[in-house]
């Protein structure tokens, strides 16, 4: 029940940071992709720098619980599957998580649409998984769940720095988020 | 408000951190695999059936629900669980976010809020663009084993290699993409 309500509330929470960013309306994110306004990406680099140096603060006082970390595999199918994400991304200005923020925002029938055609792809995807992995994509280019630090002795790392990494690469996320512009190209 | 957008990056952030703090990092994308499974196991039965010598105490005629030890077998039976329930409630969380804020409250829903969206036309014509798009994302995210917010966002926030290599792959095709797709383009 703990894990229910606080589903509803960090959800919840989350839809409201998209919204508030202007994620949620495929223009926004359209005219990030097209260069013409950065002012997004400004916010989301940022962010993310605020979420690692958090991570990274909290961790090097101890009081991080780390096996809430979750490093997701890395495999060809992360490179193929982010090219096939992109059309897509560049294609309808949204993503998932943002879709479905949508369905608040002003353009909600969009969304509908592309949740309705995201659930279309998901299942295509689940029908057609063996046939795919028979390819051996998930297997080339494996390195596992690789993290860039040591952040905790299950999950194998790249560089010889712990929590201080964390902390590093949220302020090098943060310095990159605030040096860029807000506005983009002119056309 | 000139920093306002330092205000906004600030509540994105901490929405990343105080998920992963007190659960576990944020992802969408795989609940739409759930959802998926739900709608199947209506019609087909045998999709999911209880295995007892399984951990999860599930299995599925489906490989990919199948995987870890029908680890997505067990979500699709059992949906009323943090991650599912995580992902309905965020077009709540928006709709407070609009109803809070008075100018954009205001602002008439719109079909077409992309002027190169077409305007006109019947059902396909309006919708057809954002479905496909729809269905590129998801099937890449399964692909790829999550999203913008899994890999990218909560990706890269934990230092994950994977979360850097996804948001490579997408940026390189989406940024010309969105430009080649541009109505406004100026034709040279």
């Amino acid at each position: 029940m703990k894990d229910i309500i606080l589903a509803i509330f960090l959800g919840g929470f989350f839809g409201f940071a998209l919204y508030y960013v202007g994620a949620s309306n495929p223009a926004n994110i359209l005219s990030m992709l097209r260069l013409k306004k950065l002012r997004l990406m400004k916010v989301i680099v940022f962010a993310i720098g605020v979420g690692s140096f958090l991570v990274g603060l909290t961790g090097i006082f101890g009081v991080f619980p780390v096996n809430h970390f979750n490093i997701k595999t890395t495999n060809l199918g992360v490179i193929l599957g982010g090219l096939i994400f992109g059309v897509g991304f560049g294609y309808g200005g949204t993503c998932p998580g943002t879709s479905v923020a949508g369905i608040a925002d002003v353009a909600y029938k969009k969304s509908i649409s592309t949740i309705l055609g995201g659930l279309t792809g998901a299942f295509v995807f689940a029908i057609s998984y063996q046939a795919i992995a028979s390819t051996g994509l998930f297997n080339a280019f494996a390195l596992g769940k690789l993290s860039l630090f040591h952040i905790s002795d299950s999950i194998p790392y790249v560089i010889n720095l712990g929590m201080s990494g964390m902390l590093i690469l949220g302020i090098l996320f943060m310095a990159i988020g605030y040096i860029l512009p807000g506005e983009g190209r002119k056309m | 408000m000139k920093n306002k957008w330092l205000v906004q990056a600030l509540v994105l952030g901490i929405s990343f951190f105080v998920a992963i703090y007190l659960m576990q990092p944020i992802g969408v994308s795989t609940q739409f695999n759930v959802l998926d499974g739900i709608i199947q196991s209506t019609v087909d039965q045998d999709l999911i059936t209880e295995n007892p010598d399984r951990s999860t105490g599930y299995e599925s005629t489906n490989a990919y629900y199948d995987l870890h030890d029908g680890k997505l077998a067990k979500q699709i039976k059992e949906p009323i669980n943090y991650s599912f329930v995580f992902v309905l409630a965020i077009p709540f969380g928006a709709a407070i976010g609009r109803l809070l804020n008075k100018r954009r409250r205001n602002q008439a829903f719109v079909d077409n809020p992309i002027d190169d969206y077409p305007l006109e036309g019947n059902l396909i014509t309006r919708y057809a663009r954002s479905f496909i798009a729809g269905f590129l994302l998801l099937f890449g995210a399964r692909m790829a084993g999550g999203c913008t917010s899994g890999h990218m966002m909560s990706g890269m926030m934990q230092g994950s290699v994977s979360g850097f290599l996804f948001a490579a792959a997408v940026f390189i095709v989406a940024i010309p993409v969105a430009i080649f797709t541009d109505k406004n383009r100026k034709r040279q």
